[in-house]
């Protein structure tokens, strides 16, 4: 379901790699969505503990580091799972972007969750965005992926964009 | 059989046409006394031939038994006699005659009407005829209507061959000879349209019957069932929302450029960032 973009810049800057703005946006996005996701993991156990153990009915409160690792946790798999899966998160969904690999194919598994797993220990990594030539990231760098601005559907089957050479 | 024959030769009372004159007007004596000796002669053998009848008629049972005798005598005197005087040749000889007259007679005849009937003609001023005839009085005694009766329309209609009479008609040339224009003129449609009532017609008709007759749930029904609704709420929401969403985007795009120049220029770098498509997938 390819729609037509309206905007005649952004038409000609699909399949071109995302500058910092758009990434930190799409970032915060998904920080909110991991955040959210973490809670509702709280909630679920918070009603479980209820339904063992009786009331009241509470958020459990964990230690720091269970609850720092488990948030980690929480935002790997979400990202790991999005850029294997589609090359975008929730947050990289609204802002238009999709994560692919050096030839702008699909992330492969592991390859996702490094990414992920990176962007978990090392946020600021991104700021290398701003000094790169080629908008690559510290993590970018490393497991050779690239963020392109690509806003339309493709179907699980369909090349990307980046990879249909015109 | 010669009787019979010979009979139809002798003039009847009503068959006698006056005695025989000269031009002068005077009786031709000779030719009256041959006529009258002819005439008598002729009567005296129908008489006689008549008699013998009557007498053959009425006696003839008796007659036949007493006269058997006689009659074989007579018989064969009879052939004697028609041996010996030649009686059937004479016969024969007569009655040709006889014949030979007669065809004379109806020949004459003949002629004698066909110049009879030419001299009258002559005489006859045929349009003065037709002038005095009174054909109004003719034509009122025609009973039109019973001879209408009499014709079998639908016989004589079966055999018109009508498609070779149409074949026959040129109709372009019957229309060009129509002034259509001439027509149309002549035609006051506003007076036409004048005097048709408009209101009248309306009021005719009863629109409550049409209205109670249309089956308006039904064809409600038809219209929402031929308008997705969901489909439009569906895709008029998804327009807005993929228009915020662009115009993010858009946003993000130009603020991406910008960030970027900032950053470009704070590091004394020169140049455009290499921010094009990837390079191309090496083949296998």
């Amino acid at each position: 379901m390819t729609r037509d973009i309206r905007y005649a810049n952004a038409r000609a800057l699909q399949g071109h790699r995302a500058g910092f703005a758009s990434r930190v946006v799409a970032d915060a996005i998904d920080l909110v969505v991991a955040w959210l996701l973490g809670l509702a993991a709280l909630l679920a156990a918070g009603v479980v503990r209820y339904l063992l153990t009786g009331p009241p009915l509470r958020l459990p409160v964990l230690p720091n580091w269970l609850n720092a690792s488990g948030f980690g946790a929480v935002a790997v798999v979400y990202l790991g799972l999005s850029w294997a899966a589609t090359g975008r998160s929730v947050g990289k969904q609204i802002a238009g972007l999709r994560v692919v690999d050096r030839v702008g194919r699909r992330l492969s598994v592991w390859r996702s969750f490094a990414r992920a797993l990176l962007y978990v220990l090392f946020p600021a990594g991104l700021l290398w965005v701003l000094a790169s030539r080629r908008n690559a990231s510290v993590q970018d760098i490393v497991v050779r992926t690239a963020v392109l601005y690509d806003w339309a559907y493709h179907a699980p089957d369909e090349a990307l964009p980046a990879t249909d050479r015109r | 059989m010669a009787q019979d024959s010979e009979r139809a030769l002798v003039p009847v009372g009503s068959q006698l046409a006056g005695t025989p004159r000269v031009p002068n007007g005077e009786v031709d004596a000779p030719r009256l006394v041959v006529a009258a000796a002819f005439g008598l002669a002729v009567e005296v053998q129908r008489r006689s031939f008549d008699a013998a009848g009557a007498v053959a008629g009425r006696f003839a049972g008796p007659l036949r038994a007493l006269t058997r005798p006689a009659v074989s005598f007579a018989r064969g005197s009879v052939a004697v006699a028609r041996h010996h005087l030649d009686l059937d040749t004479w016969a024969a000889r007569g009655l040709a005659e006889q014949r030979r007259v007669q065809a004379a007679a109806v020949q004459g005849v003949r002629t004698l009407t066909a110049a009879l009937v030419t001299a009258v003609l002559d005489e006859i001023d045929l349009d003065e005829v037709v002038a005095r005839v009174d054909l109004d009085r003719v034509v009122a005694r025609i009973d039109l209507n019973q001879i209408a009766a009499r014709i079998d329309l639908d016989a004589i209609v079966e055999r018109i061959d009508v498609g070779a009479i149409v074949e026959r008609v040129d109709v372009g040339a019957i229309v060009e000879q129509v002034d259509v224009d001439a027509i149309a003129g002549r035609i006051d449609l506003d007076a036409v349209a004048s005097r048709i009532d408009l209101d009248a017609i309306v009021a005719r008709v009863d629109l409550d019957a049409i209205v109670s007759r249309i089956d308006i749930a039904g064809l409600t029904e038809q219209v929402i069932d031929e308008v997705d609704l969901g489909e439009i709420i569906r895709e008029s929401s998804s327009t807005m929302a993929t228009e915020t969403v662009d115009a993010l985007r858009v946003q993000g795009m130009r603020v991406d450029g910008l960030v970027s120049r900032i950053a470009d220029r704070i590091l004394f770098r020169q140049g455009e960032r290499q921010t094009g498509p990837l390079p191309e997938e090496p083949r296998p």
